[in-house]
């Protein structure tokens, strides 16, 4: 028996979430070929584009796609710290289901613009847009309402408290007047599970007995815990050695495909490339480019970096 | 014989196999998500959960946590995961692994044993069947064994299950399937495939890759091996050689290749290629996995050899990757085993290259990716190809498993 592949039987139709189907091998030995069904709307990625490619200076058209709204939208900010000048004139933008790496030399304004974005700096000037409508940030507590999550260069962790302590800290749960331990710790742990975290063995942990990469780990999983729209990192990587760096990036990218936008820090060029969908290189306090990370070269990445241009990539001079 | 359409005791069976690959694949759903998700009423569903039952498959029982609502909890679906398993066995240069693996996909119980190199081939077979039958003496009594799968680094055939091609384990000249289903003498056949072939199998329906039908998964441990999911099903092409990625040839004339052939993109990123362009050897009892993960951790820590050499390394895979781009046009591309280390290691050189080499319009969307199923990659994959059977025809298969003596086992 050899049904066809495109015919599809009466139980084919998957409702909703990936379609569970026959063995995309052939069945075992003894088996007959199982039928294949086709299922239709195969996952469908979020990918929008605002300008157009340059290769070696080439431009070309692009496919039309559906242009998707970014989620998290910043346009002319301007940011001094008394007489100096620190951020000019930067747009920045954040889209559902993908990172965008933030790079640039030290000093260049990548935590300054977080700051910004996170409400504990007040910028001087520019537009903020959240999910498409005017937003007013002005405190961590605006931004958090938002769902917007920071994970800080330093990790604010509280050092004597243990995990579910950290999640839940300034939003405990209570059943009555009693603390619901059990349910914060059961919602603790389905998290971790949920991001496919392996390498934290109990909740109670204090987080002073955490490796580096554990802490990340906890920090990162506040943002989920709470349902955050944009989980941005500054940095996590930074102090960490090959092994926990590696888990720290696919937690990163898993957080992505999960449907967050995700905001990257990093110096490290393998990480950029190895996570991100777009990459937006500061220079100097300026925007040099904001660029989808599958049209670029680790080269022109340097330069926008080092230079603020690279070939017709770039500030104008 | 002509026939309008399926015959009811097809459809049945159809449906019985659709229900328990839900279960199966995506955990205990309760009858109501099973009709919605199946798209068959509540009536269908009762009648098959009862069957599936009957047949040990499935049991239903309340939702388990703490996390339960007030009022009436509807019941779920849940598999046997105890009580119906299959053995998988990862045969890899370095390492080899036998594992439990319940209904489910759960790893109920696992045995490994690290393998030298010069190991005897003939040691092989008697070291996995020790293995798995310490495996099968554990099992819950009354527990059935419905399937074996062995992951093989080789090209393999698929009409007789013989291993054609091995460069890097040498098996002598045992069928290793007979032979091990032999030693087991559970009467159960035992599959071998190719490894990477089950590796994108394994990212395909529980890993990263759940969803994408277009899907290629590398891997690589002493040689880089291939799978190819294309439309939701793995390229095997006339044979069942298909997918063997790593014989690509991306410089040509480049380093000599166990094959033959010289550039394969085996040769050219393989663990001995990454290592002698470090300056290094495994050092002795290392595995070649940690020998790579030594040059990656080597090359963070400012190592500028072992830089050099991920570098040169990441070109030639974004060459490979840049090709299969354009010739497949995948949706996903996973890494795994030790390339998982290597991307990781080299994404900036392997995107830079693809990039440049491949065209736009594939290069766009496709989304690079490591493996999410750690080291076990094709070790699920094993486990899931020998799960087939079963869930193509789960009472017939329980049945005649459950009443050997009626049935001889061909
Ligand atoms: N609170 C502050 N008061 C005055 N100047 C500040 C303050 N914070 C940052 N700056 C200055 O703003 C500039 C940008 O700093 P910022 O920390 O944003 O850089 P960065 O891109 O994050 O660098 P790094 O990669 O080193 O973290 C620097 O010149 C810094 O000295
Ligand atoms: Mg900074
Ligand atoms: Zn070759």
């Amino acid at each position: 028996m050899n049904l066809p592949g495109g015919g599809g039987g009466p139980a084919a139709r998957a409702a909703a979430g990936p379609p569970v189907r026959p063995h995309a091998l052939e069945a075992g030995r003894n088996g007959a070929a199982t039928p294949g069904y086709r299922h239709p709307g195969a996952a469908d990625t979020l990918g929008g584009h605002d300008r157009p490619s340059r290769d070696g200076g080439v431009a070309r058209w692009e496919p039309l796609r559906m242009s998707v709204t970014p989620v998290l939208d910043l346009r002319g900010i301007d940011k001094s710290f008394g007489s100096v000048k620190v951020l000019h004139d930067v747009a920045f933008s954040a889209y559902p289901g993908e990172v965008t790496a933030l790079v640039g030399d030290n000093g260049a304004g990548k935590t300054t613009l977080v700051k910004c974005i996170g409400g504990i700096h007040p910028f001087d000037s520019g537009e903020y847009r959240f999910d498409g409508a005017p937003a007013r940030v002005g405190s961590p507590r605006d931004a958090a309402a938002l769902g917007i999550e920071i994970v800080h260069q330093d990790l604010a962790l509280c050092e004597n408290l243990d995990i579910v302590q950290n999640l839940f800290l300034g939003r405990e749960r209570r059943r009555g007047l009693m603390l619901d331990e059990a349910g914060m710790e059961e919602l603790a742990r389905g998290t971790l599970a949920g991001l496919s975290v392996r390498t934290i063995g109990s909740v109670r942990q204090r987080i002073s007995t955490l490796s580096g990469g554990q802490r990340q780990t906890v920090a990162i999983a506040r943002a989920v815990l709470w349902d955050s729209k944009v989980v941005i990192l500054d940095e996590p990587a930074a102090a960490l050695g090959v092994v926990q760096t590696q888990q720290v990036l696919e937690l990163v990218r898993r957080l992505a495909d999960k449907g967050l936008a995700v905001v990257l820090i990093s110096h490290n060029m393998n990480d950029v490339f190895a996570v991100s969908d777009r990459i937006a290189a500061l220079y100097l306090g300026r925007m040099a480019a904001q660029v989808r990370t599958s049209d670029v070269t680790h080269r022109q990445i340097v330069e926008l970096i080092t230079a603020g241009v690279s070939g017709d990539l770039g500030l104008r001079r | 014989m002509m026939r309008a359409g399926p015959a009811p005791e097809e459809i049945r069976r159809h449906n019985l196999g659709t229900l328990l690959r839900f279960v199966h694949l995506r955990g205990p759903a309760s009858r109501a998500r099973l009709a919605e998700s199946l798209g068959l009423n509540r009536s269908t569903i009762m009648a098959l959960t009862s069957d599936l039952t009957a047949a040990g498959l499935v049991r239903e029982e309340l939702p388990r946590g703490p996390g339960r609502r007030a009022g009436r909890p509807s019941l779920v679906v849940r598999p046997e995961s105890t009580r119906v398993y299959v053995l998988a066995f990862d045969v890899g240069v370095d390492r080899l692994v036998v594992a439990r693996v319940g209904l489910g996909g759960v790893v109920l119980d696992r045995r490994e044993a690290a393998r030298s190199r010069d190991a005897d081939p003939s040691d092989l077979v008697g070291t996995l069947a020790a293995g798995a039958r310490s495996l099968v003496r554990k099992a819950d009594r009354g527990a059935v064994c419905v399937g074996a799968a062995l992951a093989f680094p080789g090209t393999v055939r698929r009409s007789d299950d013989a291993i054609m091609f091995g460069p890097n384990l040498d098996v002598g000249d045992v069928h290793l399937g007979d032979a091990l289903s032999r030693r087991l003498g559970l009467g159960i056949p035992v599959s071998v495939r190719n490894d990477a072939n089950l590796g994108a199998l394994a990212e395909h329906e529980r890993g990263a890759g759940v969803g994408c039908d277009n899907l290629i998964y590398l891997h690589g441990d002493v040689g880089v091996g291939g799978g190819i999911i294309v439309g939701g099903r793995l390229l095997g092409g006339d044979e069942g050689f298909g997918g063997e990625i790593g014989h690509m040839v991306v410089n040509p004339g480049g380093r000599p290749c166990a094959c033959g052939a010289r550039g394969c993109l085996e040769a050219e990123v393989g663990e001995r290629t990454l290592l002698d362009l470090a300056g290094r050897e495994a050092a002795p009892g290392q595995s070649g996995r940690d020998a790579v993960r030594g040059v990656v951790d080597a090359a963070d820590r400012g190592d500028i050899v072992a830089r050099e050499a991920l570098h040169r390394v990441g070109n030639r895979l974004g060459l490979g990757v840049a090709n299969l781009v354009n010739v497949f046009n995948p949706g996903m591309v996973v890494f795994g085993g030790t390339l998982r280390d290597i991307y990781l290691g080299s994404a900036a050189q392997v995107r830079s290259v693809l990039a440049t080499n491949a065209l736009a319009a594939p290069r766009e969307r496709v989304k690079l990716r490591t493996t999410e199923l750690g080291d076990d990659t094709t070790l699920v994959g094993a486990a899931e190809f020998a799960f087939a059977e079963v869930l193509a025809d789960p009472v017939q298969v329980l049945t005649r498993l459950r009443t050997p003596e009626d049935t001889p086992v061909s």
